[in-house]
């Protein structure tokens, strides 16, 4: 069983569904206890693979792979799709964070009343979802996950949703399928330029089925491929990860063939798949102005989900992005290093003002996770180890911090239905613990040192001023985001919790009490672990350096 | 963590207040009645600490490796050396004074265990900067600083002013820090490091433009913190908060970080940084001191006054004097703190014993003769106003002294539109003498104009009030600093700080006193007008201009930002979003096309697989309303034809 952990980790939520919506008994306790049990089972063995994963060890580990599709399509070579699963030090601390944070989710759904089977199901098939594609390395198996991981989100946001939810349900799918057509073109272009040099050195005979791959023959059937010696039927394409990002794999002559040139509308065809790419992951992160879905989703989105949304699914974006995008066009990137490090600074600064104006506290989180995301553009479009490392460091110190803001929101949701900013004033009176927290996840979220949003801003903000191929100014424009982080999050906190107590709807206020010990028990966590990474951040960059490290290396 | 013989006092000195937070603040109300004296006691341990390892001469670093980021080490160190010897010490001192007086002047809240957890936790960001061996641990403590002000100022948080105060003073001073993070930054690119060894070192290599840019963006850390023109708006707001608390953080150190930063960093500041931060300090000093003359609450005029004092120190570093600006800082530190605290001590004695709305008991209008009532804190007053005012004799006249003649040595060397300088300094110093005149006057003398409110019983302050202040004005006298009360220069601070070539001009100290003088003679005649500083007019207190909209509920914010965050908020639903309905819409229509086409065209044959596939999917169809399994095949039969499609293309 150990040496299929991941393939567990995997398998663990989708039996799980299959598990919750197989059991006839349709009351509401059994579902979520099912869905708990299978949670706890997912986080041993996260700690599982946290015990096998070694952390000073660049590059892929715990590899499974299965050949899943071969088909010999005549003159066209061969498909070939694997079950291919990986781990490195880029997915490991998502993988973390993913487990964290819908373990929280799931506890924070506990009340849900309706239709409580479907929902847990549902919930448990979004949870393999997300693990499945951290841990795909087969382009194709990720885009599978990908597009699964919709499915789930869209009924849960249109069923147990706010009173727009359908609305907010279909913006949000049609956004995020728009954007994975487009990954869809590119990855077909992807598949149709690229083979698997192993499986074609197996077709052409030069190595043995059962022998292992070694360097030279890889390099030699590159070699032949590049001399036309190789016949097309038996070149063998591939989804595989690791095959796509060298482009030593590039068929001659094919579309994305780096020295073919083709162009389409004197765009270079390998820069409109990076494009193609960057668009369809920039929905997920989301990237101003592809963004509007986000704030209507978190609106209608009951808590649990505005948690997982947050937490975790606009780290796909971000994860596609370092993987996949940068990846496969790792000279495209570098050369687009100007119009993404903009786009990440608008992200910041347009979100930052948007969060000032908001009157709704869930679009005020929301549009303060666009900014917060910004970060992460930024320092992925640095191209540099700080700002690689930093966008990782960012994106999981927003999924703690986001997590734990939009539980807060959920906080008086919960007791009143009522979002608006201005209802509130004075709730430091009735309800001083939540006030502390709110303060505590409010500071962290602003960047204030010693909590993990901080560092994270640091070092997005600090690759950005050391990469050479964009100018000083754009990460100097950027700082603008940490002060108007300061004027939404302090103005938002005077607002709602100090002065003298008030509520809009006087015979509703005495609905407004103070945390419950489920409330604090999901809270408090989420806020040592803010703390604990902000003020030991080598916690996360110990796994993640090496990696960044030999991936920004062998991409320059 | 390294071996090093300054680990354990640099543990000591920020373990101690760090652990007495956590305790005074998770220790409830039942801690109340000790906090104060156990807070001071700490601080009284980390003074003697500070000056038991005191050793100014040789420099101690103390360095851990924070995180390895790839190959890049980012490291935490803190240093020992001359100025944290002094800063050290005044800040304990400082803070030792303070917390004693507030047991007292506070005793009355509810929540004291939590303020005297903030003063600690104050304390430990406080000195934190002081030890700072490097640029980036300085802004970690920098922020913690902020924190620890919003807080503060903040305390009273049902009232609302206190509340906005606090806001608009951390975010006006993470204006000023995102310009430092940039000047942080830009080291980390330019030099790879922020260490002030390493940058004394290695910051000759890189070209003046760059250096200008680096000094000038820390700078904006200090214009933030210390209160200079344009981020200045939020020291006189801040009064808001207890007033030992603004004894202690918004006049003494806080504030006073700014400069010390600038201290620290004197080395990479470039001629023309330099002349940018003169003339900030300038006009900073120029709006503090004129302000100060107008105001009636008699905390403000305090803040405005400090404020100008800041923009005095600021001024001596852009004049190439960063001791001369330690120096003011130093005895500043002292007299400030003591007005403070006697202005707390006045407030404390006309706060009228039942509630009294129309009364404000921070008015100077509603105060006047005191001085019999209140003796002991009539001489700290007059002794700290003097030693403000520049009267010989007094600390403040010799570092503001070596800071004019500094000023007169500079604009030699710049030419004659240099000597602008040193003048509008004497000016302001005039400005000074005759605003603490005036407050002394409208506070101690004239007529008792605190029988507005029945309730008021002017009585003096018992002794753990008084006797801090007494100290401070103790301090607040020449012979401590050095024992020629007309020359700094030949005094032990001076030459302590390690000024090579000190510069004196014998007729600087007489041209300073005659300003002083006659400024306070042109008070005094005032006095004796019929309607002296229009007191009898009860005009409310007209806001200044601002750039931050005054409070209300309505109007509150930056207002640029706000301006900015409608904007951006109507773009957001007129175009953005209009573009996207638009988009989709369309996309609607060429699905409906599409849709004909696919029923149209498409054989019959994925029909039925799509149909075959479709009833397996009935059985778990249960689970919801069908659709996800007919999305889902008709994903793949779609990626599938795409597939087939390109390949056949």
């Amino acid at each position: 069983m150990i040496d299929h952990i991941l393939t567990l980790l995997i398998a663990i939520p989708f039996l799980g569904a299959i598990a919750v919506a197989a059991f006839p008994d349709n009351q509401t306790g059994t579902p979520r206890l099912i869905a708990l049990v299978t949670l706890s089972l997912e986080i041993l063995a996260t700690v599982a693979m946290f015990a096998l994963f070694v952390q000073d060890q660049p590059g892929f580990q715990l590899s499974e792979k299965v050949d899943w599709i071969t088909l010999p399509i005549g003159s066209l070579g061969i498909v070939s799709i694997d079950y291919a699963i990986a781990v490195d030090g880029i997915s490991f601390p998502l993988i973390l964070l993913a487990v964290v944070v819908l373990f929280v989710g799931l506890i924070s759904s506990w009340n849900i009343q309706k239709r409580t089977k479907a929902y847990f199901s549902l919930y448990l098939l979004l949870t393999g979802s997300i693990i499945g594609c951290f841990l795909a390395q087969d382009f194709f198996l990720f885009y599978l996950f990908f597009e699964f991981m919709l499915l789930p989100m869209y009924f849960l946001i249109g069923l147990w949703g706010g009173p727009r939810r359908e609305y907010a349900a279909l913006k949000f799918f049609i956004y995020t399928f728009f954007g994975s057509l487009l990954i869809l073109i590119a990855m077909i272009a992807l598949y149709l330029s690229a083979i698997d040099p192993v499986e074609t050195a197996r077709a052409i005979g030069l190595l043995q089925l059962e022998d292992l791959p070694a360097q030279d023959i890889i390099l030699q059937v590159q070699q032949w491929m590049a001399d036309g010696r190789i016949a097309p039927e038996q070149l063998v394409h591939t989804f595989r990860f690791e095959y796509l990002a060298d482009t030593g794999n590039y068929i001659p002559g094919s579309l994305l063939n780096a020295l073919s040139g083709f162009y389409i509308l004197d765009i270079p065809v390998r820069l409109l798949a990076f494009w193609f790419l960057f668009i369809g992951f920039a929905v997920k992160l989301p990237v101003v102005p592809v963004h509007t879905w986000l704030p209507d989703a978190h609106v209608e989105a009951p808590t649990p989900l505005s948690v997982v949304l947050a937490g975790i699914l606009l780290k796909i974006g971000g994860y596609g992005f370092i993987r996949i995008v940068d990846g496969f066009f790792p000279f495209e990137a570098q050369y687009s290093t100007v119009p993404l490090a903009i786009l990440g600074m608008i992200s910041i600064v347009y979100g930052g003002f948007n969060a000032l104006g908001q009157s709704d506290l869930k679009k005020m989180i929301a549009y303060s996770s666009v900014s917060h995301m910004g970060f992460v553009l930024l320092g992925i479009a640095a191209f540099t180890a700080e700002g690689i490392n930093g966008a990782i460091y960012q994106m999981v110190s927003h999924g703690v911090l986001s997590a734990m803001l939009f539980l807060l929101a959920g906080v008086v949701y919960d007791r009143t239905h009522d979002r608006m900013i201005n209802h509130y004033r004075g709730l430091i009176t009735v309800m001083p613990r939540y006030t502390i927290l709110t303060g505590i996840a409010f500071f962290a979220s602003l960047g204030l040192p010693g909590f993990s949003g901080f560092v994270g801003e640091l070092f997005t903000l600090m690759g950005a001023f050391q990469s050479d191929n964009m100018h000083v100014l754009i990460p100097a424009l950027s700082t603008l985001g940490i002060v108007l982080a300061a004027a939404y999050f302090l103005w938002t906190y005077q607002r709602m919790f100090f002065g003298s107590f008030w509520y809009k709807d006087e015979s509703q206020s005495h609905l407004l009490t103070d945390l419950n010990t489920r409330e604090i028990s999901l809270l408090l966590p989420l806020a040592f672990l803010a703390l604990l990474l902000g003020i030991l951040p080598g916690l996360l960059f110990d796994i993640t350096g090496p990696t960044v490290e030999a991936w920004i290396e062998g991409l320059k | 963590m390294p071996e090093s013989a300054y680990t354990l006092p640099a543990l000591l000195l920020l373990g101690l207040p760090f652990l007495a937070f956590f305790a005074l603040w998770l220790g409830g109300r039942g801690l109340n009645k000790v906090a104060g004296f156990a807070g001071a006691a700490l601080t009284a341990t980390g003074f003697t600490v500070a000056m038991l390892y005191a050793q100014p001469d040789v420099l101690h670093t103390v360095r851990f490796e924070w995180m390895v980021i790839g190959s890049f080490p980012v490291e935490l160190s803190l240093r020992f050396d001359r100025l944290t010897c002094i800063m050290l010490a005044v800040v304990h001192f400082v803070a030792f004074l303070v917390q004693l007086y507030s047991v007292s002047y506070l005793h009355h809240e509810k929540n004291l265990h939590r303020y005297f957890a903030f003063i600690q936790l104050f304390l430990f960001s406080m000195i934190g900067i002081i030890l700072s061996g490097n640029l980036l641990v300085m802004y970690i403590f920098w922020e913690l600083v902020g924190l620890c002000s919003y807080l503060l100022i903040g305390f009273w948080y049902q009232k609302p002013r206190p509340v906005w105060a606090a806001q608009k003073a951390f975010v006006l001073n993470r204006i000023g820090d995102a310009a430092f993070l940039t000047g942080i930054l830009m080291l980390f690119y330019y030099i790879g490091s922020t260490d002030f060894e390493v940058l004394s070192i290695s910051i000759d290599t890189l070209q003046p433009g760059i250096v200008t840019a680096i000094g000038l963006c820390l700078f904006g850390g200090c214009v933030g913190k210390s209160a200079q023109f344009p981020l200045s708006g939020w020291l006189p707001d801040a009064m808001e908060g207890p007033t030992p608390v603004s004894a202690l953080i918004h006049a003494a150190t806080m504030v006073a970080a700014g400069i010390f930063l600038l201290a620290r960093i004197s080395f990479l500041l470039t001629p023309d940084a330099k002349f940018v931060i003169v003339c900030i300090g300038m006009i900073t000093m120029l709006i503090g001191a004129v302000k100060a003359t107008s105001v009636w609450d008699i905390k403000r005029v305090l803040a405005y006054s400090t404020m100008s004092q800041l923009g005095l120190m600021v001024m001596a570093v852009g004049l190439g004097s960063w001791q001369t600006a330690f120096f003011h800082l130093t005895t500043h530190a002292f007299f400030k703190a003591g007005l403070f605290l006697s202005a707390g001590s006045v407030i404390h004695a006309v706060t009228p014993s039942q509630e009294d709305a129309d009364f404000d008991p921070q008015d100077m209008r509603n105060m006047g003769g005191l001085r019999k009532a209140l003796p002991i804190t009539f001489i700290c007053f007059l002794i700290c106003s003097s030693a403000l005012a520049g009267l010989p004799f007094f600390s403040g006249f010799l570092s503001k002294d070596a800071i004019i003649t500094e000023g007169f040595v500079w604009a030699s060397g710049f030419g004659t539109l240099g000597y602008i300088f040193p003048i509008v300094i004497m000016f302001s110093a005039g400005l000074t003498a005759f605003y603490m005149t005036r407050q002394l006057w409208l506070v101690f003398f004239g007529e008792k104009r605190y029988h507005a409110s029945a309730h008021v019983h002017p009585h003096e302050s018992p002794a753990i009030m008084y006797v801090p202040m007494l100290l401070l004005s103790l301090f607040s006298v020449f012979v401590w600093f050095s024992l020629n009360p007309f020359d700094a220069t030949t005094g032990w601070f001076m030459s302590f700080l390690g000024v090579e070539h000190p510069a004196h001009i014998g007729w600087v100290p007489v041209a300073a006193t005659a300003v002083t003088i006659v400024s306070i003679a042109l008070a005094l005649k005032e006095t004796k007008a019929e309607n002296p500083f229009r007191v009898l007019s009860k005009e409310a207190e007209k806001p200044g201009f601002s750039l931050l909209r005054q409070y209300s509920n309505d109007f509150y914010f930056l207002a640029p930002f706000s301006y900015i965050a409608d904007m951006s908020g109507k773009i957001e639903k007129y175009f953005v979003n209009a573009f996207v309905d638009a988009f989709a819409k369309w996309n609607v229509v060429l699905a409906h096309l599409l849709g004909w086409g696919d029923k149209n065209i498409v054989d019959g044959g994925i029909k039925l697989t799509v149909f075959s596939i479709r009833s397996a999917g009935q059985s778990v169809r249960s689970l919801q309303n069908g659709k996800i399994q007919s999305y889902f095949v008709v994903t793949i039969t779609g990626v599938l034809l795409l597939i087939l499609w390109l390949v056949n293309f």
